[in-house]
């Protein structure tokens, strides 16, 4: 076993070796076409934060009047309540609630916030059911906005009609573009191992001669396309996550004002991609070796 | 140890390369394959270790009918049979040493293996000094003994031997067979393809003669005719 092991890994390297240019062409276009890849995932997840930021999870919100009486406030809570096909959960956030949310919202600035308390209004939070749709988010603020003790109705309306159009516009076209360098990547691999195949057919003839089995002549280029395959997911990856550091660093510069804050991704999720990067190159390299190494076995 | 049963082989519809070829091999017999370039010596040799199927017939080796073995098994069935060739086949960037372990390697014998059997089968075939060196570095000759070294490493059953002197002078040829003799006498079967007359009149073993695809001659101690 251990010197089945030695012998794979050996040949394996003795053949990366031998077509270095082809192998380094190979490891670039995965690199290249994983590294789009994840990008696109990171840019889908970008304007789910972007959108998230507009939002706070919430589509509208509907400001009383400052000092409202309860039953005003109750008057529109009501009203709110009984859109049920459009409206999936409403949240009240009392004068001494919105002034919790402002003192947390302006920390930094005592003079914004002294001009804001005194005159704070009351809000409720509306999660519509159709969170995407602009038109519903229109239809109900010209709904709110005139009922008495309603003091404004914000919506993010067109900020999220823009983001969704822009969401789904790169993340379909860069799915794509992503998934064919991924096939072309896989189609390099392929044409790799088959070069590689080819320039010892004289071994692999003498290996079927003596007795070794297909899987043993097989493997070794296997697993070259499937190290190709991770070597594109693994360096990708890396230069994925100096891109987003950089852009990261860049947004942060971006005045508060820009409302492009929420555009980044900070948690843990590239490293996941990373990861998921990693497993399709592991597997574009396996189909792309294994067809190409079962296909040209008889040379 | 081999048996062929009314073996039929086309390669076109104008080419026939053998028409019901029968014939049995011993144990340990040693037998001559001659007759013309095109006769189907070679056609033969590589129909007894599954390179090539008959179109009708069977071929028997080690009381198998190596025609309905499974793909899987035919690499089982190559350990046990030695193949020798007129171009030697040698894998040109490794030496004597890693050119006859790599029969064994390819085949997954442990390493210990290897280092007891290489040394004692390239003693055997007169290239003890000379396990470091690379093909090009050796004489025609010295290639055909590595050639035998690997064939013969894994003591297979059989050794199958196409045109094996076809590139050697005569006294070099002389030497081959000589040691290809010795092989025969530890109790493997031989089945050589020649067209080198000195040779097979010096051997005085089994001839069976083809001609266009067919036996025309199966003659014990035989010589070329």
């Amino acid at each position: 076993m251990i010197s089945r092991l030695r012998y794979t890994l050996r040949e394996m390297w003795a053949s990366m070796s031998r077509n270095k240019t082809l192998t380094a062409a190979t490891v670039i276009t995965s690199t290249i076409s994983l590294l789009l890849f994840g990008l696109t995932l990171l840019i889908q997840r970008g304007f789910d934060n972007q959108l998230k930021l507009w939002t706070g999870g919430v589509e509208m919100i509907v400001y009383v009047n400052h000092g409202a009486e309860a039953n005003q406030v109750a008057f529109v809570q009501g009203a709110l309540e009984s859109q049920t096909s459009v409206i999936e959960g409403v949240t009240y956030c009392s004068e001494a609630c919105a002034t919790e949310v402002a003192n947390t919202l302006f920390a930094g600035d005592q003079d914004s916030l002294q001009q804001l308390i005194p005159k704070i209004p009351s809000f409720f939070k509306v999660r519509p059911i159709d969170k995407d749709s602009g038109e519903v988010l229109r239809t109900l603020k010209s709904t709110f906005k005139d009922l008495p003790g309603v003091f404004d109705v914000r919506t993010p309306d067109q900020q999220v009609e823009v983001l969704s159009q822009l969401k789904s516009f790169f993340g379909v076209r860069t799915l794509l573009i992503s998934g064919g360098l991924l096939a072309a990547s896989a189609l390099l691999i392929w044409n790799t191992i088959r070069t590689a195949m080819f320039a010892r057919r004289r071994e692999i003839e003498v290996m079927k001669l003596v007795g070794a089995t297909n899987w043993f002549i097989r493997l070794p280029f296997m697993l070259e396309g499937l190290v190709q395959g991770i070597a594109g997911g693994f360096l990708g990856g890396i230069f994925m996550l100096l891109i987003n550091r950089d852009w990261t660093n860049g947004v942060r510069a971006f005045p508060v004002s820009s409302g492009l804050e929420g555009f980044v991704v900070t948690d843990g999720y590239p490293y996941t991609v990373w990861l998921v990067m990693i497993l399709v190159g592991a597997f574009v390299g396996a189909v792309g070796s294994g067809t190409a190494a079962s296909r040209f076995l008889d040379v | 140890m081999i048996k062929l049963e009314n073996v039929t082989k086309s390669y076109s519809a104008e080419v026939t390369a053998l028409r019901d070829a029968s014939f049995d091999v011993a144990k340990a017999e040693f037998v001559f394959l001659v007759g013309p370039s095109g006769s189907g010596k070679s056609t033969l040799l590589r129909m007894m270790n599954r390179q090539e199927r008959p179109e009708r017939g069977a071929v028997w080796v080690a009381g198998r009918n190596i025609n309905e073995m499974p793909d899987s098994k035919v690499p089982h069935l190559r350990r046990n049979i030695g193949n020798i060739f007129q171009d030697y086949k040698l894998l040109t960037n490794k030496t004597v040493f890693e050119n006859v372990a790599f029969a064994l390697e390819v085949i997954g014998r442990p390493r210990h293996v290897i280092r007891q059997q290489v040394p004692a089968v390239l003693e055997l075939v007169g290239l003890s000094g000379k396990q470091d060196r690379f093909p090009h570095q050796l004489s025609g000759g010295e290639q055909q003994r590595v050639s035998i070294a690997r064939a013969f490493v894994n003591r297979p059953l059989i050794l199958l031997a196409d045109e094996p002197t076809g590139n050697l002078d005569p006294a070099t040829g002389e030497g081959i067979m000589r040691l290809l003799d010795r092989i025969n006498k530890t109790g493997t079967t031989v089945v050589m393809a020649t067209h080198d007359q000195r040779i097979v009149n010096m051997m005085r073993k089994r001839v069976i003669q083809l001609d266009r695809g067919v036996i025309v001659r199966d003659q014990a101690r035989g010589v070329y005719e």
